[in-house]
């Protein structure tokens, strides 16, 4: 059925939006490395895109501080359902080594809800490829609640609604 | 006994298309109160749109007036026509204006040699000639112009509150409109050219009227540009009839174009003279800085005289003159003039961001292609210019009027500040917006007349050179003007604003009335525009299934047009659908606030996100490119001249 | 009638599957030259499906009209296309979806959508006359502008009309948006302007002016493979040997400005499509 095509393609056809809240660039090299050929996710189906309209995942590298928290929140705001978070790198995680600084808030988390963590400081292009796979396991395991539960969202489905419910 | 058949006669009602309206501008000129004038309008318009659709069926007809009072129809004319030369002359001498004197002085000495010692005693056999092509001319004036002058009742009535005026002048401007109508159709309907004549002078004197209403020195100086150029057009046309006269001794239309050869000498003379008082008129280059600045004027007068019905005349007189030109070098000069002037005021509209500007110049392109079509003088293009002239009329007159509406809410012209305007206008706005689709979009008329405009020029290199270039142009200003409209940051209920129901009236029945020829221009085809090709060219379409069909070319007028309207549904459908869409912002790199239409900036203040359209002035500057395009323009006149000599 | 029938509905599946395929080739072939792997072939139309099954957002409502006539018109004119109709009408219809895709554009009041909508309209204003001049010299040598009757003669077209084809080529490079001209908004990971004229969409309307460029695509390789209508094979060679030069050109060349582009094309293409119209006049 369509419903199965759909489902089927979202896995298929990931678009990341990569947003640098404030970070020293180590972890948004590593992300770009992924496209480059010797990682070329664009195999996966994975792009690029620099508009959260278009995109499905978001990827966001670095700390945030009070400039950048409302830019973080508009964008995972203008972000289409399902969308799932990625928080890369130990300042996206918690602030790393600059969580006691006076102008940082401190992890992704603590702004918008976070889906899949990925440490290191960088961490490789093989662990954000992998936190892409977690990610998208995330969205299988979201269409087969939708499948199994008739109407209503079930707990922790925070970037995903369920559409029969509208 | 009389029945209704006898009173309806072709004569009966061509005394009403000319001689009511003449009434009832004097009416309106006396009758003081407002309310009276409105209605006298309303009446007179009704009684003209009937007697138009009654004369349809009754063409082709041709008659001479009988005497009235008993004095012939001839001296009467005769002596109003000095009459109106003595007017022009001293418009011209009271604003000190040495052109306009010499000019009018000119056609005096010229109009009295050749009536007292050249035509002394000649009677023509046909005065009133009514064919499909003067039919077509008499409903655009009827219909079109009446519904100008319906919107014109609370347009003036705005316009002369706006402007705190202590006396009314509406008197003199609905005289001038309502007169200028029955100039129209006197003109449309002569085959007599002194007649012609005589019309055409009434037309340039109104237009100088109506622009200098207002009474603002700027209008002044615009009206008396106006005039003077208007009346070089007379003056070239009376030295054309002298000429015309002395070779082929009749001054009938129809006589003179089976008269004989017209490849050399005093003739084709004659026939230059007589295009040149057609560019004059339909202001072309160089002569299109009258029709800019007749902009000044309120806009009804830009819609009745400045778009679909006087600037029409040169084309018209040039379209009753293709049997003549055919194959003559002065055709193939027409041509490439017509061309040149619709790529150089396309590019001259793309520079512009005034809204009643961008109509002028979009005006004087559309007139350019209708004379190239005029130039290229086969069926097919003649058909594509006789359709040119039904849509266009119809089409910019409905524009200029949405203009005029959202002129007088936003009390500016300027495209700029009609950004987003369907939050504040939606109706008109949407209008507007059908207006500009209208205009470039299949499977609407005017871009089907285009189509065949551009089909029959194929054959000619330099003409399909310049008018693909210009097509293309007039794609960028339109679509840009259209967008702008639509542009705002939040959507919401559609509400149609409050108007007078006048407008609504007027602007509704414009717009359907173009929806509604276009889908029956394979009839319109048919009934209207090839009864004027007559035998002397074959039929340039088959029409079957409401499809325009030839070896060359084949358009699906019907089906194109059933398929437009099915997917407007589906895609009307589909918005109701998303108005449960959820609304973000347009994307602004993140920083959008939520006051829609702005920003966080730097030191987190807010700052608008303003955007403007490309004008590309060092390229399409006006200022930049006219003197070039005059230049051209020029040059291309000398050459249509030269090859008479 | 029934036949017509057939025809309708073969063009309208046709559009997407072909177009869909060929976009997936594009990308396989980008990807090898660019030393990578590729998405699998079928990848654009998971794209596209994604997309569909997407959150409804929109900024202006009036976008969602736009997207939809944007389809509209271009499965019309690819319907028209396989109908063998008029070629001068056919570029009209195309026309109007690239006009409503400007005006749904310039509908959103964000600076990437307003500076993309007018770079598509200079891209219009490009090469818009481009191909009513190919068109026009298909009628000079053919005699008609219907399909029927290139369909029907007897000599290739590309003998007598090879500069108009070198301007069709032109013309292609920016319609399927390919550098160096894919100013006002390009594929995937060359972006500029975010994405220029498409920022703002998003969703099904996304997926709908997706497909509508897949239809686009498919009628203008059909309008290449019109220049050697003769033979089968050779239309296809000559379809897949144009498209792979649009890739490699793709690659190889960065993105220019638009008075360059303007300036560029119109001075080749206009000399080029003179050329080749004397040329058929004087012969």
């Amino acid at each position: 059925m369509f419903k199965k095509l759909i489902q089927k393609s979202r896995i298929k056809s990931p678009w990341l939006l990569h947003y640098d809240c404030s970070s020293c660039n180590g972890c948004d090299i590593e992300t770009l490395a992924c496209l480059t050929p010797v990682y070329d996710i664009e195999r996966f189906g994975i792009i690029n895109v620099g508009n959260p309209m278009h995109a499905d995942m978001l990827l966001v590298t670095g700390t945030v501080n009070h400039r950048n928290k409302k830019v973080l929140a508009n964008l995972y705001d203008q972000m289409p359902y399902p969308k799932i978070v990625i928080a890369i790198g130990s300042c996206a995680l918690s602030g790393g080594i600059f969580r006691e600084a006076y102008n940082v808030v401190g992890g992704v988390d603590k702004v918008i809800a976070v889906d899949v963590y990925v440490p290191g400081c960088p961490p490789k292009p093989e662990a954000i490829i992998d936190s892409v796979v977690l990610g998208l396991q995330k969205i299988n395991q979201w269409q087969k609640e939708e499948i199994s539960h008739a109407a209503g969202s079930g707990p922790g489905q925070s970037g995903y609604i369920n559409r029969r419910s509208r | 006994m009389r029945t209704v058949t006898d009173i309806i006669t072709a004569e009966n009602l061509t005394v009403i298309l000319i001689l009511l309206p003449f009434a009832a501008a004097l009416g309106v000129f006396f009758i003081r109160s407002a309310r009276l004038q409105s209605v006298v309008v309303l009446v007179t318009g009704c009684l003209l749109i009937a007697s138009a659709l009654l004369l349809i069926p009754l063409t082709p007809f041709q008659f001479s007036p009988r005497p009235i009072l008993g004095l012939s129809l001839n001296t009467v004319v005769q002596s109003l026509d000095f009459l109106l030369l003595v007017i022009i002359l001293y418009f011209g001498v009271r604003h000190r204006k040495v052109i306009i004197t010499a000019l009018a002085l000119f056609q005096i000495c010229f109009l009295a040699y050749f009536e007292f010692f050249m035509i002394r005693g000649h009677q023509p056999s046909v005065i009133f000639l009514g064919d499909n092509l003067s039919l077509i001319m008499i409903l655009i004036v009827a219909v079109v112009g009446s519904l100008i002058c319906f919107q014109a009742i609370p347009y003036m009535r705005e316009h002369e509150a706006e402007r705190n005026l202590k006396k009314s002048r509406q008197h003199r401007f609905f005289f001038v409109m309502v007169l200028f109508l029955s100039a129209m159709n006197g003109l449309v309907l002569s085959n007599d050219m002194v007649y012609f004549y005589f019309f055409f002078e009434i037309t340039t004197l109104c237009s100088f009227l109506l622009i200098a209403h207002d009474g603002t020195p700027l209008a002044i100086t615009n009206a008396l540009r106006a005039l003077w150029m208007n009346s070089l057009g007379g003056a070239a046309f009376i030295l054309a009839l002298i000429g015309i006269y002395a070779e082929t001794g009749t001054i009938e239309f129809q006589k003179l174009l089976i008269s004989g050869e017209f490849g050399q000498g005093i003739l084709q003379l004659s026939l230059v003279l007589l295009c040149l008082a057609a560019i004059t008129k339909s202001a072309q280059f160089p002569f299109q800085s009258w029709l800019l600045g007749a902009m000044v004027a309120p806009t009804p007068v830009s819609a009745l005289l400045h778009s679909s019905t006087m600037v029409k005349v040169g084309v018209y007189l040039v379209l009753r003159l293709t049997p003549a030109l055919n194959h003559t070098f002065l055709s193939q000069c027409v041509a490439l003039f017509g061309a040149f002037t619709f790529i150089s005021a396309a590019a001259l509209a793309v520079g512009q961001s005034n809204g009643k500007k961008i109509l002028a110049y979009s005006t004087i392109s559309n007139l350019g292609l209708i004379f190239a079509c005029c130039g290229l003088n086969t069926a097919e293009s003649l058909t594509a210019a006789m359709l040119l002239i039904i849509f266009h009329a119809v089409v910019k007159a409905l524009l200029f009027l949405c203009v005029g509406a959202i002129e007088q809410h936003i009390a500016s012209r300027d495209i700029e500040q009609m950004r987003g305007l369907y939050a504040d206008m939606p109706l008109t706005a949407l209008i507007t917006v059908m207006g500009v689709i209208m205009m470039i979009m299949p499977p609407f008329g005017m871009l089907l007349s285009k189509w065949m405009a551009m089909e029959s020029a194929a054959a000619n290199i330099y003409v399909i050179l310049m008018i693909s270039l210009g097509s293309a142009l007039t794609v960028m200003y339109w679509a840009r003007w259209a967008g702008t409209l639509m542009s705002y940051p939040f959507t919401g209920k559609f509400k149609p604003e409050r108007q007078p129901w006048l407008t609504w009236i007027a602007l509704g029945s414009l717009c359907a009335g173009a929806g509604l020829l276009s889908i029956g221009a394979p009839w319109l085809y048919l009934k209207m525009v090839l009864p004027v090709l007559g035998g002397q060219y074959l039929p340039p379409f088959s029409t079957h299934q409401g499809i325009l069909d030839n070896p060359t070319g084949v358009f699906a007028v019907v089906p194109l047009s059933v398929v437009a309207i099915l997917g407007l549904f589906v895609a009307i459908l589909a918005v109701r659908k998303a108005t449960d869409a959820r609304v973000v912002s347009p994307y602004l790199s993140g920083s959008q606030s939520t006051t829609p239409g702005m920003f966080v900036g730097p030191l987190n203040r807010l700052v608008e996100a303003g955007a403007k359209n490309y004008y590309l002035s060092t390229i399409f500057g006006e200022r930049r490119l006219t003197p070039w395009i005059n230049i051209g323009a020029v040059v291309l006149l000398t050459l249509m001249a030269g090859g008479a000599l | 009638m029934t036949r017509t029938l057939i025809t309708i509905i073969a063009a309208l599946l046709a559009g997407p599957l072909l177009g869909g395929l060929a976009l997936g080739l594009d990308r396989i072939l980008t990807a090898r030259l660019q030393s990578r792997i590729g998405p699998p072939l079928l990848q654009p139309f998971y794209d596209v499906i994604k997309l569909w099954g997407k959150e409804k957002i929109v900024v202006n409502i009036w976008q969602a009209f736009c997207a939809y006539c944007y389809v509209a018109a271009n499965s019309i004119a690819l319907v028209l296309f396989f109908l063998q109709s008029d070629l001068l009408l056919i570029l009209f219809i195309l026309a109007v979806g690239a006009v409503f895709l400007v005006v749904g554009a310039l509908a959103s009041t964000s600076p990437f959508s307003q500076i993309g909508a007018h770079r598509e309209l200079l891209q219009i204003l490009t090469y818009e006359p481009l191909l009513i001049l190919v068109t026009m010299g298909i009628y000079l040598e053919t005699g008609s502008f219907k399909i029927t009757t290139v369909m029907a003669w007897d000599r290739p077209l590309l003998i007598k009309l090879p500069f108009l084809f070198v301007v069709l080529g032109y013309a292609l490079t920016i319609k399927l948006r390919k550098s160096p001209f894919d100013l006002s908004t390009s594929h995937h990971a060359h972006q500029e302007l975010v994405k220029g004229l498409l920022t703002d969409y998003s969703g099904p309307f996304l997926a709908l002016i997706e497909l509508g460029h897949w239809y686009e695509v498919v009628l203008l390789l059909g309008l290449c493979s019109l220049f050697w209508a003769t033979n089968p094979a050779a239309m296809v060679v000559l379809v897949i040997g144009t498209y792979m030069a649009e890739i490699l050109i793709d690659n190889v060349t960065a993105r220019l400005n638009w008075r360059w582009m303007l300036g560029y094309i119109w001075a080749m293409g206009l000399t080029l499509s003179t050329l080749n119209l004397i040329w058929l006049y004087v012969s």
